[in-house]
């Protein structure tokens, strides 16, 4: 029997905490802190598992290939990259931005996709197209965790020496807040302000959200739609913002609260993982991406016309659902994205 | 299996160079010499099962560019330079099922098989000894007359085999391409916590290889880190003791004799022309089943699986006297082949006889045997040098897994050759591993991560279970002599199996997955 999604999101819960060690030219304030501390401590006491594969975290482990999947099957729908490109160019060249990276369960498992500078992979294409990759996580613990586990593999650890992969501890509104780099690994110019260094003044080829919208939770300063805002001004025209979620309905709440977090061993994942009123539709989901692509065009414009439908031109939606199997894993089941778990994307126009 | 967390892993030293180790160490202090290579896949054994594996990633676009390494202790220039003459094949040879066949096409090293010197066949006597009753494995039934005979395997020796696989590896080019030869694995340990780029390598594989032979003293070894170690070093593997997994089985007591043989015609020839016929024959009293299998021309091999007195008795026997036995083997009953298997043997020095008294013995008896029509030709000869023997057991790894680890081949499992699946299993291991690495090259996945490697156990684990547990039932079932209840159950069996053709049908297509 097909049994829908039963994923635990820790890796992306983290990306609003307040991070513990905050320094004080923070830009936001307490007030917009979108996390229960409840939840907090659910996720804290779960850091040291994360790589476990038969821990907590597996069955968002399983699903990690799924989301390589997916974002091949954007990559093949439209290329960031603008169509006049010299034939001699080096042919992996995108730039990625995971937001909430957690652990690290993506951001490595990208980062590993970037070829050796001289090596024969360089020389070809590659599936994710990647040439840089950087992961940002406001949880301090989380993104120790993820940088310890990066140094266990010899090809991540020398991204990491190299700047081609980084790991870095800001929230998302940090980075805005910072001033836009010269694409330069390490800009010192830029190097003010916990997110400084991260933003390239034009733009990321690919920013990734997996397992992040569900858990924002809405106040007076920060929303889903404030939220998605921010991911789209930093994605470049051409570019894709690729997340996944779960749709709020009867089967996901059944599937999700109700049998994935009961006991062992019917449980897959702990209790608390989710609260399914902050699932999100994908028709909710569609018109945030829509408004907040109009909304990241007027702040980049920095004009007092709102702009209007022009800003939507060439841009592009789509989302699969994917289905978890007991025993088989995750596949993807056309259909099920308007009652479970799902991938989305959103290219934003040339 | 072995834990995750580093600290339990043991290292695994091989036996003849503990002494060799504990002197470096006085010599040079407790720090190793350090990695000198990163390799991506790390194959241990150069037999076919690891071969295969390295020409099957060389030849996907996506594992290509994988950096790989093989370590083989036999040298493998003799591999790449075999050849014998035409009418000549040796004793080591294998049954390909057609799923072997087409994973090795797909690899590209069927093509550069020697074919001249493989032989298909399309159909399978398979007879009880003791009851006579009787089961006939063909395709004629299952294929339309418009399709070409489906063939139930492909005879083909070892040698061809790897020479071809060496063939294609070679073609793919040394890129990234390492192979050790004539070369031992002397230790695998741990690597270090401060690696090469600040990696820390506690969690990966360290071989030290060093050169096989006298030039051991000399050369120090080199010190090369695997992502993934594979073990496709046989019955005794190292790096299942490395893993620090467990094996499970039981030696048989029983030794297979193998050999090649020439044949008489074949009267009347099988329909359609061209068709050859493979023969088992269950023998309860002698300890096990003997088969004939074709190669090219009115060759064959034989396999039988026997007690391991019989087995010295069998080759100790002069060549005729062989030839006698094996012919008899096929056609006498259970009583008279005990007799013969205790004749007495002429002394060497008794040269001048006319006849063999094995020979005598079959040309009589034969006369009071009935003959059913389902006999293989006369054997009429035995290849010089070809008779030998090996021992049966079966061997199956508790798991054949572990992080940076995976196991193929004999070094996962061992069976009974009674069904000729050993390399077959071997090469369906392969296969396996091999998707699953790329699978997980172009999902951004670690190759040698456990989560990766599980989809590789998942898929073998339950089918080699089966096909070996099915071989060790039959041999089981096949050593009752006598003509007891067991006896009578296994012919109703047969009988069933034989009369109801979806069964056989479906039975066929299961052997050959």
């Amino acid at each position: 029997m097909a049994m829908t999604p039963a994923r635990p999101s820790m890796r992306s819960i983290s990306l609003l905490l307040r991070p513990l060690s905050r320094r004080s030219h923070s830009t936001t304030t307490s007030a917009s802190s979108s996390v229960s501390a409840s939840e907090v401590s659910h996720f804290s006491s779960l850091a040291s598992s994360w790589w476990d594969p038969m821990g907590p975290s597996r069955v968002l482990h399983l699903m990690n290939p799924l989301r390589h999947e997916f974002i091949a099957s954007c990559l093949a729908e439209g290329s960031p990259e603008s169509p006049a490109k010299q034939p001699g160019s080096p042919p992996n060249t995108l730039h990625y931005l995971d937001v909430g990276c957690g652990g690290g369960i993506f951001a490595e498992s990208l980062a590993r996709t970037i070829p050796l500078p001289g090596s024969t992979e360089s020389k070809s294409e590659t599936v994710t197209r990647a040439a840089s990759i950087t992961a940002i996580d406001p949880t301090t613990t989380l993104i120790q965790i993820a940088r310890d586990h990066a140094r266990k593999d010899p090809k991540v650890s020398a991204h990491l020496n190299d700047g081609r992969f980084k790991y870095v501890n800001c929230t998302l509104e940090d980075v805005i807040a910072s001033s836009p780099n010269t694409n330069q690994p390490s800009d010192p110019a830029a190097a003010i302000g916990a997110g400084a260094g991260v933003r390239r003044k034009d733009g990321f080829d690919m920013i990734t959200l997996f397992e992040v919208i569900e858990h924002i939770d809405t106040n007076a300063h920060i929303s889903p739609l404030t939220f998605l805002t921010d991911c789209l001004r930093l994605l470049k025209p051409g570019g894709w913002l690729v997340g996944s979620t779960i749709a709020r309905t009867f089967p996901s709440w059944l599937v999700n609260q109700v049998i994935a977090e009961a006991p062992w061993p019917i449980g897959v994942v702990p209790k608390g993982t989710h609260e399914w009123k902050k699932f999100v539709n994908p028709d909710e989901l569609e018109s945030w991406a829509s408004e907040g692509l109009m909304r990241s065009v007027d702040l980049e414009r920095n004009s007092v016309m709102r702009s209007g439908s022009e800003a939507l031109d060439g841009m592009r939606w789509k989302c699969a659902g994917v289905v978890y199997f007991p025993g088989l894993g995750w596949k993807f089941v056309p259909g099920s994205e308007s009652w479970g778990n799902y991938f989305w994307a959103i290219r934003r126009g040339v | 299996m072995r834990p995750i967390s580093t600290s339990a892993l043991r290292p695994y030293v091989c036996p003849s160079c503990r002494y060799a180790r504990v002197s470096n160490r006085r010599r040079f202090g407790s720090k190793p010499a350090p990695v000198t290579d990163i390799y991506d896949v790390v194959c241990v054994g150069g037999g076919p099962a690891g071969l295969a594996l390295l020409a099957a990633l060389r030849a996907s676009p996506a594992t290509s560019k994988l950096k790989v390494a093989l370590v083989e202790s036999q040298d493998l220039d003799k591999a790449r330079s075999w050849k014998l003459d035409p009418h000549q094949f040796s004793n080591r040879v294998s049954s390909l099922t057609p799923s072997s066949v087409s994973f090795l096409q797909k690899i590209g090293a069927w093509d550069r098989l020697d074919v001249s010197r493989t032989q298909p066949y399309q159909g399978m006597e398979v007879w009880d000894g003791e009851t006579g009753s009787k089961i006939s494995f063909d395709w004629s039934a299952e294929t339309s007359p418009f399709e070409d005979l489906r063939t139930v395997a492909t005879m083909t020796e070892n040698a061809n085999l790897v020479h071809a696989l060496l063939s294609r590896i070679a073609a793919s080019g040394d890129e990234n391409l390492s192979i050790f030869s004539k070369s031992t694995v002397s230790s695998i340990e741990n690597g270090a916590a401060d690696g090469p780029n600040g990696a820390d390598l506690s969690a990966w594989p360290v071989l030290s290889i060093a050169p096989a032979g006298p030039a051991r003293q000399t050369t120090s070894p080199s010190r090369i880190a695997a992502r993934l170690l594979v073990g496709a070093d046989g019955i005794n593997s190292p790096v299942r003791r490395y893993a620090d997994i467990s094996t499970d089985g039981w030696d048989y007591e029983r030794h297979g004799i193998v050999a090649t043989l020439s044949l008489a015609d074949q009267v009347p020839p099988l329909f359609p022309l061209g068709t050859r016929n493979a023969y088992q024959r269950f023998l309860p009293a002698l300890g096990g089943p003997i088969a004939l299998l074709p190669l090219p021309d009115n060759n064959a091999t034989l396999v039988w699986s026997t007690t391991v007195e019989n087995a010295a008795y069998l080759k100790s026997l002069s060549p005729g006297a062989f030839i006698a036995m094996v012919n008899a083997a096929f056609r006498l009953s259970m009583p008279d082949l005990q007799y013969m298997m205790r004749m007495e043997r002429p002394s060497p020095s008794v040269t001048n006889l006319d006849e063999d008294p094995h020979e005598s013995e079959l040309t009589w008896r034969l006369q009071h045997t009935p003959a059913p029509s389902h006999l293989p030709p006369m054997v009429t000869g035995v290849q010089e040098g070809t008779v030998a023997s090996f021992p049966l057991r079966f061997r199956h790894a508790s798991t054949y897994i572990s992080p940076r680890v995976a196991l193929v081949g004999d070094a996962a499992h061992v069976i009974h050759p009674l069904a000729g699946q050993g390399l077959n299993l071997g090469l369906g291991d392969v296969a396996s591993l091999s998707s699953t690495i790329e699978y997980a090259v172009t999902h951004g996945m670690d190759v040698g991560d456990i989560l990766t490697l599980e989809r590789y156990t998942a898929e073998r684990y339950a089918t080699n279970a089966k096909i070996g547990g099915t071989c060790d039932i039959l041999h089981k079932l096949y050593n009752v002599p006598g003509q007891g209840p067991v006896a009578w159950g296994r012919s109703l069996g047969f009988e069933i199996i034989d009369r109801v053709p979806f069964l056989k049908g479906f039975l066929m297509r299961n052997a050959d997955s």
